[in-house]
């Protein structure tokens, strides 16, 4: 092809989407490009030393635990999420929104208590003497008993993005396989669970991404990563040009997987067949026996992800709330959760909007970049939250120069902290949105167009309804996320607000570990409200479309 | 909706603040509780409003290098005398002049440039077990790597910063080759590959794991005076021990506070540098958190004073940060997480 071709191509692509995906596009991906910049200034004095004698460490420990997170996420995330879809049995529907609550606690206080659950004359040693075990002793602190925490407070992503899909998945496929003599269980392995890849992928990226840039309990584990490892080259060595460069090998990684993601479904269309109707009262329901073994299946993730860590959490609640408990808590509940939903609003539409102008535009070039817009999640808070300060200052200081302000109006205000979020978040909300909306049966749309209806108004009124369910969860995950955020709260957090995660960090770091359980099991109760509503709201949801 | 109209009351509320001259912008790294009643003391005393940004020290002093001439940072609080010598070193600080700190702090716990000041100090100790060690088999912290140790040793991980300053002042001591030797016979005399923090290395003493732990003075007195029975229980399990006596004395490390270049209320600075430094702020700091008081008229704790005196290493703290860096490349050379 020659260029004249090639340009008069270009010139038949651009439509005004693309031009709104580039605006949208830049926008969060300033802080990203922000740091990309940065590596041209070489790594630090340093990076030597750290590749001779540390990176193949953090290599390996980081891959290790991406694995083994990988697989526990997966078999306990998909497996519940399909028999609750599925089956009935008693509990299923506390059990349907109790699979989600794991989410809710954060993982470095989840892997506070577990260490506190099996250290020294905790809940397990204690147990285990009045049973006649004197002196028996497990190890959590390492890179199993990490890998275990991360996943316990991590499979949820799977689970919603893999539930989302079987409620709204057609069922006629699988009644006509099972009509046809073939067994359940076959019939999930080979029908349903290829059809599902996509969703659990979905969800599965986002727990990768999340365990890739721990630091919390890594830290606590004493398991070295490429997150311990930024961190370290920074704050330990002092060298934030070092740290840039492991964070975007980081990110190198965690592109390809997604790249690797893309290219697994390339030929596939996942769109399902005509009338996706599944009526939710259309449950089997399995014989005694199973039924009960079904139940304590899914009881399982539950009782290890939220349960147990909750019961020591009010333990030590219980030792400390005299001293810890102010009226202050109030107000900062409220404050967390007013952050928490306004930033959520703003990343779900941001994620929409990235969506549909990707879909909308025509230029395959930009098509297949859109995926850098929901990097930020990848990259740890902390270096997001330089990505922001310098854009931000850049400005600040521009206006005070040009005497349009007199100080800085973008630091430490809102503003810039729900931007923040929203580039780090992105990924969260898009995940959802977009594998509800690969289900939609993409003859809908175009017949909406061939007759003769624009982008807009075939989104409200067909697709808009069709993804609600996945609006819902991208709303919750989001929500439930920036509650538990941290390293970018404490910077970017204007003096006089306040969040609970940045309470309970404040006791932790001080090595108080019992007294930051009373604000952590706050930012539970605060998640809560969100997820049970919003449960009930995707129920609702799935039997009316 | 309730939340939203809370966060707007909020902004509304910082803006008047800022029409207000009486306030100080505090980024501080010490989260300790008795901080938030000094605090709430000082606005209550001075009518200054504080704005107070909590987190680590080197993301505030990152922050800080970002914001430049217009960053609205007055002081600057670490919880080690090392990050405050790389804040000087990046010139975050100014010097300042007042006589009442002069004459409170002895000139060693001082920034020569008169550029930062200590509030308090922490000494890095060993915490023995009572019923398994003799006080007469510990010495130095050189003696961690005899043979007898094989497999006893408890410490955190390298990351930390204490640990970081423990071998910066072996390296300015005794010479970055001796520290190297020293972090590997540490390295192969420890009882687990380090984790947790300095509390669960009391624990893990009392749990038997091993027999010697290196620790921060005032987590002990914070674990002897937990509300967790279990704690109390592990903190009684040991004793300390002040390594360096017949040599060059203790490790001693400082919170500090420094007062930022482009600090825009800098007379409140001073002032509220003088209020931390005067009897009533040091005796919270010695009794509720159990750090050792800089103030000389002012008594540490009961539990420390039972510790006894002991010879601390007046090592210039600022050897602290100009040997940080090497300590961290030793320490990921030698394998000590």
């Amino acid at each position: 092809m020659n260029l004249r071709t090639k340009f008069f191509k270009f010139k038949r692509d651009l439509n005004r989407w693309s031009l709104l995906l580039l605006l949208i596009l830049a926008i969060v991906s300033i802080p990203i490009l922000t740091i990309g910049l940065k590596l041209f200034n070489g790594p630090g004095e340093s990076w030597e030393h750290i590749v001779d004698h540390v990176l193949y460490d953090y290599l390996r420990n980081s891959v290790y635990l991406a694995l083994m997170c990988s697989l526990i996420v997966i078999f306990f995330g998909v497996s519940s999420a399909w028999l609750v879809s599925r089956f009935e049995f008693p509990f299923r529907k506390q059990l349907e929104w109790l699979l989600i609550l794991p989410l809710s606690v954060p993982a470095y206080i989840m892997a506070y208590a577990y260490a506190g659950i099996f250290g020294y004359y905790g809940l397990f040693q204690t147990m285990s003497a009045r049973l006649g075990f004197e002196n028996i002793s497990l190890d959590v602190m390492n890179i199993y008993g990490l890998s275990f925490v991360l996943s316990m407070s991590l499979f949820p992503y799977v689970y919603v993005s893999s539930r989302t899909f079987f409620l709204a998945q057609a069922t006629n496929l699988l009644e006509a396989s099972r009509m046809l003599g073939i067994s359940e269980l076959k019939s999930f392995f080979k029908l349903i669970l290829p059809l599902a890849r996509p969703a659990i992928i979905a969800g599965l990226v986002l727990v990768l991404m999340e365990v890739l840039n721990d630091y919390g309990a890594a830290s606590y584990y004493g398991v070295s990563t490429f997150t311990t490892g930024i961190f370290r080259s920074w704050f330990s060595l002092g060298e934030p040009e070092t740290a840039i460069y492991l964070s975007a090998i980081l990110l190198a990684i965690v592109f390809g997987l997604i790249l690797l993601e893309k290219w697994q479904r390339r030929h596939l269309k996942f769109s399902s067949a005509k009338s996706s109707k599944q009526n939710y009262n259309s449950r089997v329901l399995p014989s005694k026996t199973n039924q009960v073994l079904f139940s304590s299946f899914c009881f399982i993730p539950v009782f290890l992800g939220f349960i147990l860590p909750v019961i020591q959490l009010l333990i030590w609640t219980e030792q400390t709330f005299s001293k810890v408990w102010n009226t202050d808590f109030i107000m900062i509940s409220i404050e967390s959760f007013g952050i928490a939903f306004i930033t959520s609003c703003v990343t779900v539409f941001t994620a929409l909007l990235l969506l549909f102008f990707t879909r909308w535009n025509k230029l395959g070039l930009l098509k297949s970049s859109s995926k850098l817009g929901i990097l930020g999640y990848a990259i740890p808070g902390v270096i997001i939250a330089i990505g922001v300060l310098i854009p931000s200052l850049t400005l600040d200081k521009w206006l005070i120069q040009n005497n349009i302000t007199s100080k800085l109006i973008l630091n430490a205000t809102l503003t810039a902290l729900i931007y923040a979020y929203v580039v780090r978040f992105l990924a969260v909300a898009y995940q959802p949105l977009e594998s509800s909306s690969l289900k939609i049966d993409r003859s809908l749309s175009d017949s909406s167009k061939v007759l003769g209806e624009g982008n807009f108004k075939t989104f409200f009124k067909i697709e808009f309804p069709l993804i609600r369910a996945g609006l819902l969860s991208a709303f919750i995950l989001v929500f439930i996320d920036i509650l538990k955020e941290l390293p970018l709260t404490l910077i970017m957090k204007p003096y006089n607000v306040n969040t609970l995660a940045v309470k309970s960090y404040e006791y932790a770091s001080d090595e108080m570990v019992s007294s930051a359980a009373l604000p952590s099991l706050l930012i539970i109760l605060t998640a809560l409200i969100p997820a049970i509503f919003l449960n009930k709201l995707l129920l609702k949801n799935a039997s009316n479309s | 909706m309730v939340s939203v109209l809370v966060l707007s009351c909020k902004t509304e509320e910082k803006k008047e603040d800022n029409k207000k001259d009486q306030e100080l912008t505090v980024y501080t790294h010490r989260h300790y509780e008795s901080d938030q009643e000094l605090f709430k003391e000082f606005e209550k005393e001075s009518g200054i409003s504080l704005n107070i940004v909590n987190a680590s020290a080197d993301e505030l002093i990152q922050k800080m290098s970002l914001e430049g001439e217009e960053s609205p940072a007055d002081v600057l609080i670490t919880v080690d005398a090392g990050r405050l010598y790389r804040a000087k070193s990046k010139d975050l600080l100014q010097a300042f002049d007042s006589p009442m700190i002069d004459s409170i702090v002895p000139s060693h716990l001082r920034d020569e440039d008169q550029q930062w000041v200590s509030l308090t100090k922490r000494a890095r100790v060993i915490a023995y077990a009572k019923d398994r060690v003799d006080s007469t088999q510990l010495s130095t912290y050189d003696n961690l790597t005899s043979e007898e140790w094989s497999d006893k040793i408890l410490v955190r991980s390298s990351s930390n910063i204490y640990n970081q300053s423990l071998l910066a002042s072996i390296i300015a001591n005794q010479g970055k080759e001796f520290a190297e030797d020293w972090a590997q016979g540490v390295v192969d005399n420890m009882a687990r590959s380090p984790k947790g923090n300095d509390r669960d290395q009391v624990k893990a003493v009392a749990n038997n794991e091993g027999d010697l732990a290196i620790v921060n003075t005032y987590y002990i007195g914070k674990l002897l005076n937990s509300k967790d029975e279990d704690e109390v229980k592990a903190g009684k399990s040991v004793t300390i021990f002040f390594p360096n006596q017949e040599t060059t004395g203790t490790h001693v490390n400082v919170s500090g506070i420094g007062v930022a270049k482009h600090a825009p209320n800098k007379e409140n600075a001073i002032k509220f540098i003088e209020f931390l430094l005067q009897e009533k702020a040091q005796n919270i700091f010695a009794g509720s958190n159990y750090e050792y008081p800089v103030n000389p008229n002012v008594e540490p704790a009961d539990i420390l004073k039972s510790w006894g005196d002991f010879k601390e290493d007046e090592l210039s703290l600022n050897e602290l940060g100009k040997n940080n860096k090497d300590a961290v490349i030793i320490f990921d050379k030698v394998g000590w997480k």
